[in-house]
């Protein structure tokens, strides 16, 4: 896993502040309840920041957020490099 | 617009090369349409629902992507007399059994002709739709060319009466418990008429900025169907594509010099809390005359944090306005005055919790109540706030004293289709009683809570009922013994979602976070909607009615007293 990845799960843990509660890469976090829609905006912030990308609006779904591999995968996919 | 004949006279009465919809998707990809180019394709779309055979009266259900399409087949169903409605797009959360079922009620209580998709529509979530023999399912692809418009003009045009129904709006987006109100062509432009007047519409100066679903009646009334019969530009964002990016909001308004928007009340603090600080003063909102916190009740904080913020984008203070709307009331019952704004008053907190008595006091006075008022009555709108308790109805109460809020009106919803049990509750004598609590003082109405068991989260309406239901279908959970609560979240403005469930058996509290995950991922399979905690409590712990029902309101208190970090004050 990415120092960067590894950063992300660290912020949605800290995020989501609920003791006892795990996760990987791999882990769903929108399907399984762990983040709901209005916390999605947090995600993709520490994702331009993570990335140094911005990620523009309407190219992204929350399906596309549901897991940290997802995350950076979506950031690969449609980011634009910063102005 | 009362001289108009029905919706689709106000239409055709638009100069057809002004700009209506704008659909935004990012910088680079935005797509704007006239009215006469609007016109064209609903007429291309009224011809190939026609071509299926749909008529007038026909119910029409509507569940597509936001944007012009859906827009499109919506007016093209009320170009044919046909009653279309718009129901949420199924989100990839949902659970594709759950979804399908709770569609084939919907359609089922609309006895509904047809169900229009789009051609991306989740083949899973239609699967073995159970639709009934009546119902055909269409999908509408880009929607129509010219030539179906051309087969449309030489038909004949059906005649829509002012009384008849232009459609039906549902009361939530989830398909479970769904209340349709049935609004005719008569109440909908009686409607406008009253808004227009009370916001000073000016069709050559005025746009609106929406990113509001349109099955909700701000997206519908206010950002569509207000524009589309005042003749008057719309810019809009899918609400998915808003609440991912905030900030977006900040510059669609910039860029299109937008001057009216209506909001619910999160929004006001969500968008600045959720778009970096350092970018604010990048952006132009000095446009804007008027947005509009709607829908949920107007608090003074969030008011003032989108006006703090946003004044360094040039934000006019006098911006701020309220509303207090709902859709059987077509939509709106107050309007803040454009000029002065919503009254702000102070009140004593004790005299306000205990005895329901608004009793003013200065600003910032120990222990006050701040309120923001929703404005004054629209022409030709009636308002009671009357006692509730007896369960004929209370007395009428005066100036000051806090009741539910009942509503007359000549805009008033003909009821609930189809539900004639549910109208007899809600309608009684002519006066609509809404469910909220609120007070009139010197010629404003404040909207201080509801009465009814509905839950607003982010503006979305949920029914505590749906959620229970899903909890309760967890084996470890003691059936029927669960208790959904919306409790405000100060951070984020609009309630959060709570559950108190009641586990078979206190030894299965040991695996409390294993069965916390399960209710999480069953809540979101149903509706698609987040719970935010979960308490999970050993057998008898719920406070029981005397029909040995959970007893919401006294549960709810002792949530709050035992679980001191709940108690925001708000």
């Amino acid at each position: 896993m990415t120092a960067e990845a590894q950063q992300m799960i660290d912020h949605i843990l800290q995020l989501i502040r609920k003791p006892g509660v795990t996760i990987d890469e791999n882990s769903p976090l929108v399907s399984s309840g762990l983040i709901d829609s209005m916390a999605l905006v947090d995600l993709l912030l520490k994702l331009e920041d993570l990335t140094h990308m911005r990620i523009p609006a309407g190219k992204v779904q929350p399906k596309d957020l549901d897991t940290v591999a997802k995350m950076f995968a979506t950031a690969a996919r449609v980011g634009k490099s910063r102005k | 617009m009362l001289r108009y004949r029905n919706l689709i006279g106000a239409l055709d009465a638009a100069p057809a090369g002004r700009r209506f919809l704008t659909s935004w998707i990012d910088e680079d990809e935005q797509q704007t349409l006239t009215f006469g180019e609007f016109r064209s394709r609903a007429r291309a779309q009224a011809a190939v629902l026609r071509s299926h055979g749909l008529t007038a009266g026909d119910r029409v259900v509507i569940i597509m992507p936001q944007g012009i399409p859906a827009m499109t087949v919506f007016v093209g169903a009320m170009m044919l007399g046909a009653v279309p409605t718009f129901l949420a797009y199924p989100n990839f959360k949902v659970e594709s059994a759950k979804y399908r079922s709770g569609l084939a009620g919907v359609t089922a209580n609309l006895s509904a002709s047809a169900v229009v998709i789009d051609d991306e529509f989740p083949d899973d979530m239609l699967g073995s739709v159970t639709l009934s023999n009546q119902t055909r399912l269409l999908r509408a692809g880009s929607g129509g060319d010219t030539r179906d418009e051309d087969a449309f003009k030489t038909e004949i045009h059906p005649v829509i009466r002012q009384d008849d129904l232009a459609f039906i709006q549902h009361s939530a987006g989830t398909t479970g418990l769904q209340k349709g109100v049935a609004l005719t062509h008569a109440a909908v432009l009686r409607q406008l008429e009253h808004l227009a007047y009370a916001l000073q519409i000016d069709p050559a100066a005025d746009r609106v900025y929406s990113w509001l679903p349109l099955y909700h009646d701000m997206g519908l009334i206010a950002c569509f169907i207000l524009p589309m019969v005042c003749h008057i530009p719309v810019v809009m964002q899918s609400p998915l594509d808003w609440v991912m990016h905030p900030e977006t909001m900040l510059q669609i308004i910039g860029e299109h010099k937008c001057t009216l928007a209506w909001m619910p009340n999160f929004a006001f603090q969500f968008t600045p809390r959720r778009s970096p600080q350092k970018r604010w003063s990048q952006y132009d909102l000095s446009s804007l005359r008027a947005v509009v916190n709607c829908s949920e009740p107007v608090r003074a904080s969030s008011m003032r944090e989108f006006q703090k913020a946003f004044a360094a984008a040039g934000l006019k203070d006098e911006a701020l306005h309220s509303s207090y709307a709902m859709a059987e009331n077509v939509f709106a019952v107050t309007q803040s005055d454009p000029v002065r704004g919503p009254a702000h008053i102070w009140a004593d907190g004790p005299q306000f919790r205990s005895a329901h008595r608004i009793v003013p006091v200065a600003e910032g006075t120990a222990g006050a109540v701040a309120f923001v008022s929703s404005g004054r009555l629209l022409p030709n709108l009636e308002v009671r706030i009357v006692s509730s308790g007896s369960a004929l109805g209370g007395s009428v109460l005066g100036d000051g004293s806090v009741g539910e809020i009942l509503v007359k009106s000549d805009c008033l919803f003909t009821g609930y289709y189809n539900r004639p049990d549910l109208t007899a509750q809600a309608l009684i004598d002519g006066w609509y009683h809404t469910g909220d609590l609120g007070f009139h003082l010197d010629g404003e109405l404040y909207v201080v809570g509801r009465k009814k068991d509905l839950l607003i989260v982010g503006g979305e309406n949920i029914y505590p009922q749906d959620v229970e239901e899903l909890v309760a279908s967890h084996s470890a959970v003691h059936d029927g013994r669960v208790v959904a609560l919306g409790v405000y979240n100060p951070d984020l403005g609009t309630d959060d979602i709570v559950v108190v469930a009641e586990l078979e058996s206190e030894e299965l509290l040991a695996n409390a976070v294993e069965i916390e995950a399960e209710i999480r991922s069953r809540v979101v399979a149903g509706m698609g909607v987040a719970v935010r905690t979960i308490f999970l409590k050993p057998p008898k712990w719920i406070v029981k009615s005397t029909a040995g029902k959970p007893a919401r309101s006294s549960t709810r208190e002792k949530l709050l007293r035992e679980h001191p970090e709940l108690n925001v004050d708000d």
